[in-house]
């Protein structure tokens, strides 16, 4: 018996890798170009003077750390992410609970709601800036001056920039960490509230100590997503600001590409790249830790 | 839930309703206006595009939809060259090609680590997903040089492969998730038939996963669809898919705007129609299979 399943049972050992052959090939793919960049980061790469390349170690970190629009770009990059998740999960809190609540027409409103997901960020961004035109033909300044606000120089000062891509970003962003927590409240089990109906607690109490903690895997989850996009956010801001203006809204993906397209230094381009990789890498960890402690203590 | 509360109508109550019907109103117009918006825009003749205030009333015009597609150049139309089909054209095989290599090497490698155990399983599972979330830049970069160096620089080939950043990690992952649903003793019953691993895959897990599968190759394909950092860089005039072609109308001296709006209009039909096939689907899709 066992002669005979042993040659079956080897083949089965190396099958796995058979099957994952053609996906690693192109893994390899992927990972060769990855560590080039790496390599590249420590090299004076220009495109335009080939004859300049050399390795140098470490310098284009160096000169980065000199560098003020690191800092700016770095605070922005990290001040970014924290703002917008922190603004789209309490938002999309509130619409998930919107959305589960018994109201007329609730299919139509989450097919809806699904619309704004599925556009190209850059087409939404290009959207938004025809309607933040802060000519006097915008719609949207048009629309605040009904109440008295404005007009607004949305995506053209320094003061509005960042908040207008915060807004474009929101409303392509907020269904999904909406959509997210909605199946996490339709999903939670009812003897829980069962028990607070008959203890008599308030709504708010029923809300903190039963639907929050029941609902932080998925608030977690929404946020881990949400996070490593908006460290890496670019298709936005490259089709409204372009960084600008006065650098209001350069963050680590956009100075990378700055210095790799427009100057031609590959080198200094791949030392920002590898900065934001490290915190993107860093903020996945955390909240990948996070989000497994969170899942233990609740069946998600 | 909240309806076990529900007592008879009070003003407490209706005032509550009238909150919740507010809430929805609101919710409705801020999702909705933009597409409202973009539509009249792109309606627009150029004048009535910068008329303040805002013009809701109008004659529209086809123009901006003809310039886009025929490439009209008279009166007020100052016009980019119509290549705009050729756009959408560039991101339908892209974004196709895409796909299908993600497939062809997707469904073997997602079957091995959802069915079989090996060294290394889990870390390579991740190193597909931690490709999700790699910031595009670190990959543009050599990827640029490397495409220069190579001739892939504005070509079909060269953008399906960088497209495989964005489509195979997440069709090893969703594939995964399909095929972890299936039962496991659905295939041990093959196998105990005689069927060979060969067998189980192509008569047992393929057509069961149907399904699953089509819904990857859709989502897989709007993903590419949507992808604006990778083709901005990798491709030229001849093979911009719809996303970089949009921007086009930006230029130094003027900005079409209606021309821009009725491109978005148009780079977004294919998303808005593929959504309505996978409606149920598109928050898995999105959280690479994590949320069922």
């Amino acid at each position: 018996m066992g002669t005979q399943r042993a040659p079956a049972r080897r083949r089965e050992a190396w099958l796995p890798y058979l099957l994952l052959a053609p996906g690693l090939l192109l893994l390899v793919g992927m990972l060769y170009p990855f560590f080039l960049g790496a390599y590249y980061s420590l090299t004076s790469y220009f495109l335009q003077y080939p004859h300049l390349f050399r390795f140098v170690w470490f310098d284009n970190y160096g000169k980065l750390l000199q560098d003020p629009l690191f800092g700016i770009s770095l605070r922005f990059t990290i001040g970014y992410a924290t703002v917008a998740v922190a603004l789209q999960v309490i938002l999309g809190l509130g619409v998930a609970l919107l959305l589960n609540s018994r109201i007329a027409g609730r299919g139509v409103l989450r097919a809806t709601m699904l619309m704004p997901l599925m556009m190209p960020p850059v087409i939404t961004a290009l959207m938004w800036k025809i309607m933040m035109a802060a000519t006097g033909s915008g719609i949207l300044n048009y629309l605040l001056s009904w109440i008295g606000v404005g007009p607004v120089n949305w995506l053209g000062s320094v003061d509005f920039a960042a908040l207008s891509i915060l807004i474009i970003d929101t409303w392509g962003n907020l269904p999904f960490v909406s959509l997210i927590l909605l199946g996490g409240l339709q999903s939670l089990p009812y003897e829980p509230y069962e028990a607070a109906l008959v203890d008599g607690a308030s709504r708010w109490n029923v809300f903190r100590y039963i639907t929050l903690p029941l609902l932080k895997p998925f608030i977690v989850l929404a946020a881990t997503f949400r996070v490593m996009d908006a460290l890496r956010i670019f298709d936005v801001i490259y089709a409204t600001t372009v960084g600008g203006p006065a650098d209001a809204t350069m963050n680590l993906h956009m100075r990378a590409f700055w210095q790799a397209f427009q100057w031609y230094s590959m080198g200094m381009g791949m030392a920002y790249a590898m900065v934001l990789l490290l915190l993107v890498f860093i903020a996945s960890y955390v909240l990948m830790g996070y989000w497994k402690r969170a899942a233990e203590h609740t069946t998600v | 839930m909240r309806e076990r509360f529900a007592v008879s109508p009070t003003p407490m109550l209706w005032f509550r309703r009238a909150l919740l019907a507010l809430a929805v109103a609101a919710l409705v117009a801020w999702t909705v206006f933009p597409f409202f918006w973009i539509l009249l825009t792109s309606l627009k003749q150029p004048l009535d595009v910068i008329a303040a205030p805002p013009k809701i009333v109008f004659t529209p015009t086809a123009e901006n939809y003809g310039a886009l597609f025929i490439g009209q150049q008279r009166g007020l139309y100052a016009s980019a060259r119509p290549d705009f089909l050729r756009f959408f054209f560039n991101s339908i095989v892209i974004s196709c090609g895409a796909v299908g290599l993600s497939l062809l090497a997707g469904i073997p490698a997602s079957y091995a680590l959802a069915r079989y155990n090996f060294r290394f399983k889990e870390h390579l599972a991740f190193l597909f997903l931690s490709f999700r979330f790699a910031p595009f830049i670190t990959f543009l970069i050599p990827l640029y040089i490397l495409f220069q160096q190579t001739g892939l620089y504005n070509t079909y080939s060269g953008l399906i492969l960088a497209y495989q950043l964005i489509s195979l990690p997440f069709t090893v992952w969703m594939l995964r998730s399909f095929f972890m649903e299936i039962p496991l003793e659905v295939e041990e019953a093959a196998k105990i038939d005689g069927c060979s691993w060969w067998g189980v895959l192509t008569r047992i897990i393929l057509p069961l996963s149907l399904p699953g599968m089509a819904v990857t190759l859709i989502l897989g394909f709007m993903f590419c669809w949507n992808a604006f950092n990778y083709p901005l860089m990798l491709a030229g005039r001849q093979t911009f898919p719809v996303t970089v072609g949009a921007i086009q109308f930006i230029s130094y001296e003027q900005v079409l705007w209606g021309q821009m709006a009725a491109a978005s209009l148009v780079a977004v039909v294919p998303q808005l129609i593929l959504s309505l096939f996978v409606q149920k689907y598109i928050v898995r899709g999105l959280t690479m299979g994590a949320i069922r």
